[in-house]
């Protein structure tokens, strides 16, 4: 039995299906992100979690127990919001403190554990500052701090990285990593950058439109997207219409040129009408070493993006993104040049149109 | 840029505009307070203040239309404060409702709301169709009439509270505030009290003192409720005496300064609190 079970939610608001037949089951120690673009329904199912909104059908069990209808503070679940939520009237300390006070811990304890707290977020200069005089990524490293305090059952983010600027991002998610690790706690952390999710998970969800399009570790989602809507949201991919030229050989030709794929192509017939996605950096020169798929292909455009270098072919009429890793010594083909490209079968995805 | 170079930049007209206004409203004060110290002939002094503070009668008034004030303001918060902060919560709809209910004061003058009381409340308040009686007649005895000129203070009130309390609630993110605190455990007598009033303060103490400047020099509900209140004194006092009420006159100016110069000083703490980097 899973810690944390979310079975068959469904969300209304009115007419509108905001969360549609919702199904999760987390582990305890887990740490799941939900992606997916705006308004798909990250932050009601959150909700859902936490208690603020409750499901149209569906339930929610936590350690077995069903919490589906109960106030949000009846369960012992934490949350952080993206404009951090600190009590502007309380001091770091007494924000800490605010949840164990509120449940009538001895002061003994409540001291002791704030100060564990603040250790834990290395604020103890900052103990008695108003959440005023702290910087953005201070605060929610005190809210951070404030939910954990009460020792909650699940940690609950919503998009808490969103308001800080790009380095203090990156290093606070690592941060609240290792936090998340070391305490062995359950979180679920919602976001809309791939990046983040990819970067910080044991699981990604990635929604769509209320749905779950896929559920899997970040090397799955990445690697074996499901859907087309994985692969278009999760790294960046190139996309072509094709035909299934031959189903059980796995061959597919784009514009007349032959791809040969791995899989996708079993259950279809002679004819059908696909897409395929391959990952610019699956793609490669043939020159260097020759993979599975070898294609004749015009160079129509080379950006340089620092560690790596985007290069822009023409196979057949479709334009394809290439991405090798910059190296001073690489020896860069001229735009216009033909060369040939290549990949291996596993790097050509076949999707539904 | 400096003090002097902001000074500069405002144009020449406003600074006509402003010392005229200056005028219009220290002039008047001015004369008062002259008035007020030749009490006795020839001599400049404090003569009218001695008298009208020994008056046994200021001294009772003044103390009862306090506790009047108070009754008002924390019955009013009580009112107030959980009512804008459902509104802002859960129904943002109502909000202009509540907003246009809130500005009749302003529309239905305090003659009527106290001729309505009487009405109302001299006779018991039956529920319908029984012989049940809901509320004794209120007017009939001292505590009855109390509750009622509080009741009737609080409408006349509450424009200025809710309005104070409702920008309050602006300055902060209320919602998330509330929900922080929830999923930390907390009720919503702790949200309220511990949260809440806490950040509305302000807010809270400048909508009090408006309360405090209207309950005490009310006059109309006071007289035909037949409250002895400080306005009634004062409005029977400026029709016999000369100097004592232009020394009253002065000292309330005096003590409405001094609540703004508080409402300045408290609002300019909180505005550093609410700004975030
Ligand atoms: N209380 C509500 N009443 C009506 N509709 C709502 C309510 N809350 C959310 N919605 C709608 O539900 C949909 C999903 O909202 P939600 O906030 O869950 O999206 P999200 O995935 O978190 O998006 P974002 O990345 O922008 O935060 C949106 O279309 C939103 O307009
Ligand atoms: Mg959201």
């Amino acid at each position: 039995m899973a810690y944390l079970s979310i079975s068959n939610v469904t969300k209304q608001f009115g007419d509108t299906v905001v969360v549609d037949n919702f199904n999760l089951d987390i582990e305890k120690g887990e740490f799941v992100s939900f992606l997916g673009p705006s308004g798909c329904g990250k932050t009601t199912t959150l909700r859902m979690v936490a208690g603020f909104e409750i499901p149209t059908s569906g339930k929610i069990l936590l350690d077995g127990k069903d919490i589906t209808d109960k106030a949000p503070n009846q369960r012992n679940v934490g949350m952080i919001f993206q404009s951090y939520a600190l009590f502007p009237n309380m001091t770091v300390s007494q924000n800490i403190g605010f949840g164990l006070r509120v449940r009538k811990e001895s002061e003994a304890t409540i001291k002791q554990r704030v100060d564990e707290m603040v250790g834990l977020i290395n604020l103890e200069k900052h103990a008695n500052k108003y959440p005023y005089q702290l910087s953005g990524g201070q605060q929610q490293r005190v809210s951070l701090a404030r939910a954990l305090a009460n020792r909650p059952q699940v940690l609950l983010l919503d998009e808490p990285l969103s308001a800080l600027d790009a380095k203090i991002r990156v290093s606070l998610r690592a941060e609240i990593r290792a936090i998340q690790k070391s305490l062995g706690i359950t979180a679920i952390f919602v976001t809309h950058d791939q990046e983040e999710a990819l970067s910080i998970s044991d699981r990604i969800v990635v929604m769509n439109v209320g749905e779950m399009e896929q559920v899997g570790t970040p090397f799955e989602i990445y690697n074996f997207p499901k859907t087309r809507f994985v692969a278009n949201f999760v790294g960046s991919l190139n996309t072509s219409d094709a035909e299934v030229v031959d189903p059980a050989k796995g061959f597919v030709s784009v514009d007349g040129v032959k791809f040969t794929a791995a899989e996708g192509t079993e259950n279809r017939k002679k004819g059908d009408k696909v897409k395929i996605a391959i990952r610019p950096e699956r793609l490669s020169f043939a020159s260097e070493h020759k993979k599975a798929n070898v294609v004749d292909a015009t160079i129509e455009n080379i950006t340089f993006l620092g560690s790596v270098v985007r290069i822009q072919v023409k196979i057949g009429n479709t334009k394809f993104n290439m991405d090798t890793f910059n190296n001073p010594f690489l020896e860069l083909p001229r735009v216009g040049s033909k060369e040939q490209v290549t990949c291996s079968k596993e790097a050509v995805l076949v999707l539904d149109e | 840029m400096n003090f002097s170079s902001r000074l500069r930049r405002i144009p020449f007209w406003s600074w006509v505009w402003f010392i005229l206004g200056t005028l219009y409203f220290l002039l008047p004060l001015y004369a008062t307070l002259d008035f007020s110290l030749q009490m006795e002939r020839d001599v400049i002094g404090l003569k009218a203040y001695e008298k009208a503070f020994e008056d046994k009668d200021f001294i009772e008034t003044f103390t009862y239309s306090n506790l009047l004030a108070i009754a008002t303001i924390v019955m009013s918060i009580i009112l107030i404060v959980p009512t804008a902060y459902w509104i802002r919560l859960r129904l943002p709809e109502a909000r202009r409702i509540v907003e246009f209910l809130t500005l009749m004061p302003f529309v239905v003058p305090a003659i009527i709301l106290v001729f309505g009381l009487i009405r109302i409340y001299s006779s018991s308040v039956m529920i319908p169709f029984t012989d049940i009686v809901l509320i004794p007649p209120l007017t009939n005895y001292k505590f009855g009439t109390n509750i009622l000129v509080v009741a009737g203070y609080m409408v006349l009130a509450m424009p200025y509270m809710y309005r104070s309390v409702d920008t309050g609630m602006r300055t902060v993110d209320v919602l998330t505030l509330t929900e922080a605190a929830q999923s930390l455990g907390a009720s919503w007598f702790t949200i309220i009290t511990r949260i809440i009033l806490p950040n509305i303060r302000a807010a809270l103490l400048s909508g009090a003192l408006l309360t405090f400047a209207i309950v005490v020099g009310e006059v109309t509900l006071a007289s035909f409720l037949g409250i002895d209140a400080f306005g009634p004194y004062l409005f029977l006092l400026g029709q016999h005496r000369a100097y004592e009420p232009a020394a009253l006159s002065f000292v309330s100016f005096i003590l409405t300064w001094i609540a703004m110069g508080l409402i300045q000083l408290v609002t300019g703490g909180q505005g550093q609190t609410t700004g975030a980097h």
